[in-house]
């Protein structure tokens, strides 16, 4: 709860900052240091708080537990690595540093909304604060024509979606009588009307649009791909995991006794994002647009635990959400440092700097769920998940093909690395400080997938 | 006429409607005028006549020219405060009862807003330049 | 049928069928135009709920300083070359069919819901003092919240509007 306060005040800070400063180094620092604040709060939130009875607070508009507040300081940790090792990549983009900055901690805000909201008013505010700032972020780079496509595109296609989002709200409201997420009245009778089954389907529709599951994924390849990387990295990791624990919240807290009436439309969704996800990033040629599918098709792998309606489920998101965040933002890291944004720019890179070629190697086996890596215990949970539900082992199966698929494009970009001959022409020379960042997040990854109780332990 | 007067202690609907009353002979009003002049006014068109006027010289350029995004600047952002300031009168209404706690609510809100004004200015967003 | 009905079918009428002329006609500055007519029949329904705060606050913020946005942005395009995208058959008859199944979906459940039953509450819930002390109160968390999201709209008018100040561009 502190940590809602706290963000809002640091962004506003930020905002200032941006009057005062002269220079946009000291921004970043300032941003660092914000962030590790931030942190602090989180955990003094943390600590705060007892293991046991959930908290209420604000007439019931947020309802605080152990789950979400872990989840908010870990996606304020990645913050933090994403701000390390880009940062300097954002001093790049244009001249507002210090807004882009702000607008990060909004979004943050946005997050720690979705994470604990006990009212779909709630849902509904902290989906549009984490989105809004996106919209501008990704048309921050004015002087490209397809920033601007991207940032047009991604918000008509957003506010349509936050249009479903209220129409689904509103149908159940029309049914229940109630914004409460667990005093649905469906809850305690079998009665149940088709008037609250539409308002269900829509929300789900609105969410797979915000997660990108396959019918509703037009937009991300287009979007991640126009927008400035330095913040595609951030849109594809900490948005898209708040935005999938928000549905997880939603699903299994208050429509997991109706799962039996949304999992079969879940299950074709998820089935049909991993196929479109992995199928068609095999046949990209720009790794940029290659990683927009891979994060397709990872949201088909995150939706099983939605899929699930379980208590692995929770861990299986929250492992899956760093993972795949951290892994993420390392890999893009390394794609800002070259000029060429195709698989021929990665030739023979391994030759030339070895270290940048070595982590992203351990970068893309953690995105393909190699053992030892987080990506492989993280697909190993949801996996678990699912098959404790029981009913659905088709999907496994299919998840696992298709697990098999995208080791094929991820490994292409090791195969250029390495085996081919080349000259990757870097965009900047990679910094002793970078380096270290890089190392670091690689023995994150890994670190991670040897003990991933470590992000549990704490629950 | 009498049901009009019985309606104002109690609010309801028909509260409003002596105003669409009003709304609706306005509205009646101008398209009977503008039927009439219509139907009756002779109609010679000459070339000279279907011109558009412009100060009686020959009408240069096209008028559908893309504007500056500085008018659009303008507009966004007083819309923002157009929605703040909406705020205030639910609040205005209710001061008395909602104490101090509504006070410090408000006070929170505008001071965000305050935060965002002050910004805008320093920023020069509502500055004219060319 | 009561004059409650009539005002009640007259403005649905006209909202539905000015939504229509939004989405039909071919002139943007019409479809705005037609788009004002609704927020004022849509409005209309508000009275007759007794709800005159949203009433006002639509017409104020909606047919007042949203559309002028609108109509700023249909200035900004370039509207001498009459374009229209070509969408092929197949998208249309795609575009159809998604229509339709909504269009179902939506039928079926209001067809079959069953309404709860309403409790006899006054009918004054909408006033604007029942609304604000509601708001100020309860809801007071949405509220707050709500400045934050005005100030990132501040921050992209600055971001995406404000011509940046470069002394020298940089090189591509």
């Amino acid at each position: 709860m502190k940590a809602i306060i706290a963000t809002t005040i640091l962004g506003i800070i930020m905002m200032f900052a941006g009057i005062m400063a002269k220079e946009k180094k000291p921004l970043t620092t300032l941003a660092t240091i914000l962030l590790v604040i931030l942190l602090g709060v989180n955990i003094w939130d943390l600590t705060n708080t007892s293991s046991l009875a959930p908290e209420s607070l604000f007439n019931n508009m947020l309802r605080i537990d152990r789950y979400a507040l872990w989840f908010n300081t870990l996606m304020t940790g990645c913050t933090l690595l994403y701000v390390l090792l880009v940062g300097r990549e954002i001093q790049k983009v244009g001249e507002h540093v210090a807004e882009y900055f702000a607008l990060i901690f909004f979004i943050l805000c946005g997050v720690y909304l979705l994470s604990c909201y006990n009212n779909l008013l709630i849902l509904f505010i902290g989906i549009e604060i984490m989105s809004i700032p996106q919209y501008i972020l990704a048309g921050s780079d004015k002087r490209n024509l397809k920033s601007s496509e991207a940032s047009l595109k991604y918000f008509l296609m957003g506010a349509f979606t936050t249009g479903i989002l209220l129409m689904g709200i509103t149908l159940l409201y029309g049914a229940t009588g109630s914004f409460n997420i667990v005093s649905f009245s469906f809850l305690q009778s079998d009665h149940l009307n088709t008037l609250a089954l539409a308002g269900i389907l829509f929300i789900m529709m609105a969410f797979s649009f915000k997660v990108s599951a396959a019918p509703m994924h037009m937009w991300t390849p287009d979007v991640y791909d126009g927008s400035p990387t330095a913040f595609t990295a951030y849109m594809a990791t900490i948005v898209k995991a708040a935005a999938f624990f928000a549905f997880l919240r939603l699903f299994q807290v208050s429509f997991g006794s109706l799962s039996s009436h949304w999992t079969f439309v879940l299950a074709i969704i998820t089935a049909a994002t991993l196929l479109v996800g992995n199928l068609t990033a095999v046949f990209q040629q720009s790794v940029k647009r290659m990683l927009a599918y891979s994060s397709i098709a990872q949201a088909g792998f995150m939706l099983f635990a939605i899929l699930a309606v379980n208590a692995v489920a929770w861990q299986g998101i929250i492992i899956y959400a760093v993972a795949y965040s951290i892994a993420t933002i390392g890999i893009f890291t390394v794609l800002m440092k070259l000029k060429d944004y195709t698989y021929d720019g990665f030739n023979g890179l391994a030759k030339k700097e070895p270290l940048l070629a070595f982590v992203s190697t351990i970068f893309l086996f953690s995105l393909a769920g190699i053992p030892l890596t987080a990506g492989f215990m993280a697909k190993y949970y949801v996996l678990q998940a699912l098959i404790q539900q029981g009913s659905l082992l088709w999907l496994v199966i299919f998840g696992l093909l298709m697990a098999s698929i995208s080791v094929y494009y991820y490994f292409r970009v090791i195969i250029a690395m390495y085996f081919k001959q080349g000259a990757a022409e870097l965009n900047s020379p990679v910094s002793g400080t970078d380096k270290f960042m890089l190392v670091f997040t690689c023995f994150l990854v890994i670190l991670l997938g040897i003990f991933p109780q470590l992000l549990l332990g704490n629950i | 006429m009498k049901f009009l007067l019985l309606a104002v202690d109690q609010n309801t609907p028909f509260n409003y409607f002596p105003v669409a009353l009003q709304l609706a002979i306005a509205i009646g009003f101008v398209i009977v005028m503008m039927a009439a002049t219509h139907l009756l006014g002779p109609k010679r068109k000459t070339h000279d006549k279907l011109a558009n006027f412009e100060s009686g010289i020959p009408s240069v350029g096209n008028a559908r020219q893309p504007m500056a995004i500085k008018y659009f600047l303008v507009a966004i952002l007083f819309v923002l405060f157009d929605v703040e300031v909406i705020f205030f009168y639910p609040y205005a209404v209710n001061f008395r009862e909602l104490g101090k706690d509504g006070f410090y609510a408000v006070l929170l809100f505008v001071g965000f807003f305050f935060c965002g004004f002050f910004y805008i200015i320093k920023k020069k967003a509502l500055e004219w330049e060319d | 049928m009561s004059i409650y009905e009539i005002l009640f079918w007259f403005l649905t009428i006209m909202a539905i069928s000015s939504a229509l002329g939004v989405i039909l006609s071919r002139n943007p500055i019409t479809s705005v135009l037609f788009l004002i007519v609704t927020f004022f029949a849509i409005s209309g329904h508000y009275i007759l709920l007794n709800a005159q705060f949203l009433a006002i606050v639509n017409i104020i913020v909606y047919a007042g300083a949203i559309m002028v946005l609108f109509l700023f942005v249909i200035m900004l395009m370039n509207l001498n070359a009459d374009v229209e995208p070509q969408k092929g058959r197949l998208l249309q008859l795609a575009g159809v069919i998604a229509g339709g199944v909504l269009f179902l979906v939506i039928l079926a459940a209001l067809k079959s819901a069953t309404v709860l039953p309403l409790e006899k509450t006054s009918s004054d819930i909408g006033l604007i003092k029942n609304l604000g002390r509601v708001l100020f109160t309860q809801f007071v968390l949405p509220f707050e919240i709500s400045s934050v999201l005005f100030l990132s709209a501040m921050i992209g008018a600055i971001v995406i509007g404000k011509k940046e100040e470069t002394k020298n561009p940089l090189t591509p």
